[in-house]
């Protein structure tokens, strides 16, 4: 399972939201955290969060069986390690 | 362990130009000048006679300089400033990454700032939102970095935990072997499953 974590600050809300739209991702709690997970690859689109870039570029809070291979002003992957 | 520090007394840096110095801070920031040491007759060779001078930055903190009669600037590289200089190969963000942050309490302040400065030699090069502050940015006339911030919402109890594991994970990473970013995000991952429930129970109870 491939766990995306992402506090939960106002900023950020937009980024398991936009994850979610994905039916193969789920989003769960533990304690502030979003815990975004997928069987495979999860895929977030920059524009659609609307974050701005100091945002986006520090909204990963730690990766479970997982490595980011796209972080750029397009879009989040993150694929099993 | 008991936190008994009260803030900056003041933060100090050398000066090759003293007359900018107190253009800037005293004449375009407003930063009144605040107290001033006249240090004369400690010989040249050992200890030049010197000019230590302050600046109210708010908050009953201060940032001063030092003015050392007849000393040269200590380098002449291409970048840096009056204290340490850096070669063309050595990247500006780096050399940028020293700096000196004073916040203010509204957008409206910050923007009075902005004001100041783009009317002076010393305009804003940059402004920028962060995560949860919003900064401008410029070189003061000595080449140090000066930031004027203004928070865009305070800072709420998870990001302490946020900010208590990262650093936890940051500590073990870079003690070991070739610390990466993606070796620190798989270290907190496994912090955030130990202690992020207890911590939301915590809270509540």
């Amino acid at each position: 399972m491939t766990t995306l974590y992402v506090l939960d600050v106002p900023e950020n809300t937009a980024v398991p939201k936009v994850a979610a739209e994905d039916p193969a991702v789920t989003v769960d709690r533990v304690g502030p955290y979003f815990a975004i997970s997928a069987p495979g690859t999860i895929v977030v689109d920059r524009r659609a969060t609307g974050c701005r870039h100091a945002v986006w570029y520090s909204c990963v809070a730690g990766l479970g069986g997982a490595r980011i291979i796209q972080h750029d002003k397009d879009a989040l992957r993150v694929e099993p390690a | 362990m008991e936190h008994l520090v009260r803030g900056v007394d003041h933060a100090a840096f050398p000066t090759f130009d003293p007359a900018a110095t107190v253009r800037f801070y005293r004449d375009v920031l407003g930063f009144p000048v605040v107290h001033s040491i006249c240090a004369a007759g400690w010989g040249r060779e050992q200890h030049p006679d010197f000019i230590h001078f302050f600046f109210d930055i708010g908050g009953g903190d201060r940032i001063a300089f030092f003015y050392y009669f007849g000393l040269e600037p200590v380098h002449d590289q291409p970048q840096g400033d009056a204290y340490a200089g850096f070669g063309a190969d050595v990247p500006g963000w780096f050399v940028d990454s020293r700096h000196l942050a004073v916040h203010v309490d509204s957008e409206e302040h910050l923007m009075e700032y902005r004001r100041r400065l783009d009317a002076s030699d010393w305009p804003v090069e940059m402004q920028v939102q962060h995560e949860t502050i919003e900064s401008i940015y410029t070189h003061d006339p000595n080449g140090y970095m000066v930031e004027i911030t203004r928070a865009l919402r305070p800072v709420t109890p998870q990001e302490d935990l946020d900010a208590e594991l990262t650093i936890e994970a940051l500590v073990e990473v870079a003690s070991g072997p070739e610390p990466t970013l993606g070796k620190l995000l798989t270290r907190k991952a496994e912090l955030i499953v130990e202690r992020a429930a207890a911590w939301e129970e915590g809270v509540r109870s």
